[in-house]
C-alpha cells in the first residue's frame, strides 16, 4: 500500500467548501448536463422573436419601448424557468441518484452544500441575460431606452431568479421524489401566473391591485411595463418592487437559515404518485411555454367599418408588404341641386374574412367636403400601407350630412380597389439577423467545442493511463 | 461502558489495549414511532476490524448511518477519535465511508471523482490529485483513472467507492457491503486491503456484510443486530463460542455409514446419531455433558472412528460456524 495514499488531514478551512460544490455542479449542469443545450434553443427562440419584432419594427407596429419589454419578459420567463427547474433537481435528484450521501459524508456543512448548489441553480440566468442584451441593444438602438430597460431588467430578474430558486430549492429538500419536486415547483410558479390569467375586471380595483402588487412575478411585471413602456419614475412605482423583494428574501431566509442544516437522505416530507406527478408536470411545463409565448407576441387588435361611395383612378394594385400605395377618388355632384356638406371615408376589408384595422393601413381614413354645387367635383388623393399579405378590397363611401336630428341620408359606395399585397421581407431588418443567427450558432459551436474536447481529454487520458 | 461492551477486549490482538477509537452508548432511533434502533452501546479499538451483521431490517443501516453523522440519533451518544457525536463535521474529517446504495457521477473520471472528495478534506487541486492517483493505484484502478465513472463495471466502482472512503486517511472506516459485485478474486483482493489497512494503519474498521464466511475470515470482532437490539458482540471466536452446541457433525463416504453409525452408538456418552440429508453421508452425534465434557466426547468420537477404520471426509463441532451461530440468535429474536 503506498505510504502517499494515507496522509491524514485535520483542521482543513470549510469557509470555501461551496466553491467546490458550484464547481462540480456547473460542470455536471454546462458540461455533462443540458444546460448549454437549452440555452442554445432559447437563443434561437429568442433570435427568432427578434427578428419578428424588427420587422414589426420596421412597420412601425411597435414602440421600441415595448419591444424591449417584451424582451425582457421573455428573458426572465427563460431564466426563471431554468432556476427552477435546475433548483428543484438539485436535492431530491441528486438524492434519488444516490449521489447526495458522498456529500453529505464529507466534513463540508450542509449549508456550505446548500450555497454551492444554489449559486449553480443560479447560473443560466447571466448567460441567458447575456444572450438577450445585445439583441435588445439591436432592436431599440435608443441608448437611453436600453440601458434602462437591461438597467431594472437586470435587477429585477435577478431578484426574481433568486426567490424563485429559493423555492424550488425548498420544494427538492421536501419532496420525496425528483418528479414530485419538479412538478410541485412547476405548480407553486403557475400559481404566481394565475392572476394575469384572470379576467379583466378581476386585476382591477382594490382586491385586483392587492392580488398584482403581493404577488412577486406580477409586481415585477408591471414595475417593468410602467418604468420602461409608460415613462412612469420609479419612485412613483416603487411599492410595485417590495413585493419580489421579500418573497426574494423570505425564501432565501427559509432555506439557509431553517432548511440547510436539515439538509440529508430523508425528505422533509410529501409522497406523490408518479403518474399524476408526471400528468401535472407535463401540464405546467405546456402551461409556462404557453405563457411564455402569449406574453412574448403583440397581440392583433381588431376593428370594424362602414362602407361609402365614389370614383376611384384605379381598379387593382399589387404591392409588396411595406410597400406606400397612392389613389384618387373624385367626388361629383351629378344631381341637379346643391350637395349637403359630405364626408369622404376610406375602408379596407379583406377578401378571405379576416378582420382588418383600416386606422393601420391608412394615416387618414376620412376627409370632409365642402356643399358642390350641381356638376361640380373635387379630387382627393389617398394613401395605404401595405403591411400585412393578403387579397383586400379598399372602397370608398361619400356621407351627407343629414339635413337634421330627425333626418338620415344616403352614402354612397364607390367601385372596388382590389388590392393584392405579397410578402416581402427583408434579410436583415434594423441589423438584427446576424445576432439572430450569430448568437444560437456561437452557443451551438460552444456545445459542440467543449463536449469534443472533454471527450479527447478523456480518450487520451485513457490511453496514456 | 463495561470492559464487556468493548468488543475489542475480548480477544488477544496486536493491537493489545488500546483506548477505544469508537464508543457509542445507548444509541436509539425510531422512525414515526417505529423503533429501528433500540439499544446500542459497543466499541472498537484501532486496528480492529468489526462485523456489523443482522438480518434486513435489523437496523444496521440505521446504525451506520447514526454512527457516519448523516442520521441523528434520538437518544444515546458516541464518539469518534474522542469528537463528540455534537460536532458531525469534525467526525466526518475522521471517517471514510462506503455506502451501501452509493451513487456515481457517470460523467466524471475515475481521478477526476477522487480529487473533488480530497479537496473537500482541504487538500490543493495539485496535491488532491496526487493522492488520488495513488488511491486508485491502492485499489487497482489506475489504469482506468481517465475513463468515465458510467464505462465502469460495478466492481470497478465499488473498489472507487473504497477508495473514495480513504482519501482522509481515516481512524474509522466503515464499509457497507463492500465486496458487493466483485468477482472472487476482488473478493480476497479486498479483504486483504481491509487487514492491511488496520494491522499496518491502526485504522479501526466496521464491515457491514451478508456473507458470514466474510466476516469470520476478517473480523476480530463483531456485532450481531435483530430487530433493533443487539443479541450477541463480542470478539468472533467467543460469540460462536457462546452459541456452541454439544454435538458434533461428521461425514463419511455413503458405504461407511452403517458402520459409523453403530460404531458411535456403542459409545457410553452420545445420546443419539441421527442421519442428515438424504445420502450426504453426514452424521449427527449428540454427545452428553457440558462444555468441558463435550470437548473430550469429540475426541473419543472422532478415536473411535479412526479405530475402527471408518474414513472421516469432514469432523465439525455443532454451532461452530458464524452462520449458524448468526440463524440461531436472530432467529431467537424473531420468535
Amino acid at each position: 500500500m503506498s505510504e502517499t495514499a494515507f496522509v491524514h488531514r485535520e483542521g482543513v478551512t470549510r469557509g470555501g467548501s461551496w466553491r467546490l460544490v458550484l464547481e462540480r455542479e456547473l460542470v455536471d449542469l454546462w458540461l455533462g448536463g443540458k444546460a448549454l443545450v437549452l440555452l442554445t434553443l432559447f437563443s434561437i427562440l429568442l433570435g427568432i422573436t427578434a427578428y419578428l419584432m424588427a420587422t414589426n419594427n420596421e412597420l412601425r407596429l411597435l414602440p421600441i419601448k415595448e419591444i424591449a419589454y417584451l424582451m425582457l419578459k421573455l428573458v426572465v420567463a427563460f431564466g426563471l424557468f431554468m432556476s427552477l427547474i435546475i433548483g428543484a433537481d438539485s436535492i431530491s435528484g441528486e438524492r434519488e441518484r444516490g449521489t447526495l450521501e458522498g456529500l453529505l459524508l464529507t466534513p463540508t456543512s450542509r449549508r456550505q452544500i446548500m450555497l454551492g448548489k444554489f449559486f449553480a441553480a443560479l447560473s443560466a440566468w447571466p448567460p441567458a441575460f447575456l444572450v438577450a442584451s445585445p439583441l435588445i441593444a439591436v432592436l431599440c438602438r435608443d441608448s437611453q431606452v436600453v440601458s434602462w430597460s437591461l438597467l431594472w431588467g437586470g435587477i429585477l430578474g435577478t431578484v426574481l431568479v433568486l426567490g424563485v430558486t429559493g423555492l424550488a430549492m425548498l420544494v427538492s429538500f421536501w419532496s420525496g421524489s425528483n418528479r414530485t419536486s419538479i412538478a410541485v415547483s412547476l405548480i407553486i410558479y403557475l400559481v404566481f401566473l394565475l392572476p394575469t390569467q384572470f379576467p379583466g375586471q378581476a386585476q382591477t380595483g382594490a382586491f385586483g391591485d392587492l392580488l398584482q402588487k403581493w404577488n412577486p412575478l406580477e409586481a415585477s411585471n408591471v414595475f417593468l411595463a410602467k418604468v420602461i413602456v409608460n415613462n412612469r419614475t420609479v419612485g412613483e412605482m416603487s411599492s410595485w418592487l417590495v413585493a419580489p423583494i421579500l418573497f426574494a428574501i423570505l425564501m432565501l431566509s427559509v432555506l439557509f437559515l431553517y432548511a440547510s442544516p436539515g439538509l440529508g437522505l430523508e425528505p422533509g416530507r410529501a409522497r406523490g404518485r408518479a403518474s399524476w406527478g408526471r400528468i401535472a408536470g407535463l401540464l405546467a411545463v405546456a402551461w409556462v411555454v404557453a405563457t411564455m409565448l402569449v406574453g412574448a407576441y403583440p397581440t392583433a387588435a381588431a376593428s370594424s367599418d362602414s362602407p361609402v361611395q365614389v370614383v376611384v383612378d384605379r381598379e387593382w394594385v399589387t404591392a409588396r408588404t411595406g410597400d406606400r400605395v397612392e389613389f384618387t377618388t373624385l367626388v361629383k355632384n351629378t344631381s341637379s341641386a346643391a350637395t349637403p356638406p359630405l364626408i369622404v371615408a376610406m375602408n379596407i376589408i379583406n377578401l378571405q374574412g379576416e378582420v382588418v384595422d383600416p386606422e393601420d393601413w391608412s394615416p387618414q381614413r376620412t376627409q370632409s367636403m365642402d356643399p358642390l354645387v350641381p356638376g361640380a367635383s373635387v379630387e382627393h388623393t389617398w394613401i395605404i400601407d401595405a403591411i400585412l399579405k393578403g387579397d383586400y378590397l379598399v372602397y370608398m363611401v361619400v356621407i351627407p350630412q343629414p339635413a337634421g336630428q330627425e333626418s338620415t341620408s344616403s352614402p354612397v359606395a364607390s367601385s372596388g380597389i382590389h388590392l393584392t399585397v405579397t410578402p416581402f421581407t427583408r434579410i436583415n431588418p434594423r441589423g438584427v439577423l446576424p445576432l439572430a443567427v450569430g448568437i444560437p450558432l456561437s452557443l451551438t459551436a460552444t456545445t459542440f467545442l467543449l463536449r469534443w474536447r472533454r471527450r479527447r481529454a478523456i480518450t487520451v487520458g485513457e490511453r496514456e493511463g | 461502558m463495561n470492559s464487556e461492551d468493548t468488543a475489542a477486549t475480548g480477544r488477544t490482538s496486536d493491537a493489545g489495549v488500546q483506548a477505544p477509537i469508537l464508543e457509542a452508548e445507548h444509541l436509539k432511533k425510531a422512525y414515526n414511532g417505529r423503533p429501528a434502533l433500540r439499544d446500542l452501546s459497543f466499541s472498537l479499538a484501532p486496528g480492529r476490524i468489526l462485523g456489523f451483521l443482522g438480518p434486513n431490517g435489523a437496523g444496521k443501516t440505521t446504525a451506520i448511518r447514526i454512527l457516519t453523522t448523516i442520521l441523528e440519533p434520538d437518544a444515546g451518544r458516541f464518539t469518534i477519535a474522542g469528537i463528540d457525536s455534537r460536532c458531525p463535521e469534525q467526525i466526518r474529517a475522521r471517517i471514510g465511508v462506503l455506502p451501501e446504495s452509493q451513487g456515481y457521477p457517470k460523467e466524471m473520471t475515475g481521478v477526476g471523482y477522487l480529487t473533488y472528495f480530497a479537496r473537500h478534506y482541504g487538500w490543493s487541486a495539485k496535491d488532491a490529485q496526487r493522492l488520488s492517483w495513488a488511491l486508485l493505484e491502492v485499489v487497482g484502478l489506475q489504469h482506468r483513472a481517465r475513463s468515465l465513472i458510467g464505462s465502469y463495471s460495478r466492481g470497478m466502482r465499488q473498489r472507487l467507492g473504497i477508495a473514495r472512503a480513504l482519501v482522509n486517511d481515516p481512524a474509522v472506516v466503515f464499509l457497507d457491503e463492500p465486496t458487493l459485485g466483485l468477482d472472487p478474486r476482488g473478493q480476497q483482493e479486498l479483504l486483504a486491503l481491509i487487514r492491511r489497512l488496520a494491522r499496518e494503519h491502526g485504522a479501526a474498521v466496521i464491515l457491514c456484510s451478508h456473507l458470514l464466511s466474510e466476516i469470520e475470515s476478517v473480523c476480530d470482532d463483531v456485532v450481531i443486530l435483530s430487530q433493533g437490539q443487539v443479541v450477541a458482540k463480542g470478539s468472533v471466536l467467543d460469540v460462536i463460542g457462546r452459541a456452541r452446541g454439544s454435538g458434533v457433525r461428521v461425514q463419511v463416504p455413503l458405504s461407511a455409514m452403517a458402520d459409523a453409525e453403530q460404531v458411535l452408538e456403542a459409545l457410553p456418552f452420545v445420546v443419539r446419531v441421527v442421519p442428515k440429508g438424504q445420502g450426504s453421508g453426514w452424521l449427527l452425534v449428540e454427545v452428553l455433558g457440558g462444555s468441558a465434557e463435550s470437548n473430550i466426547a469429540h475426541n473419543a468420537v472422532l478415536e473411535a472412528l479412526i479405530l475402527a477404520k471408518i474414513p472421516i471426509l469432514t469432523f465439525e463441532a455443532e454451532g461452530s460456524r458464524l452462520q449458524e451461530v448468526f440463524l440461531q440468535l436472530t432467529e431467537e429474536t424473531i420468535r
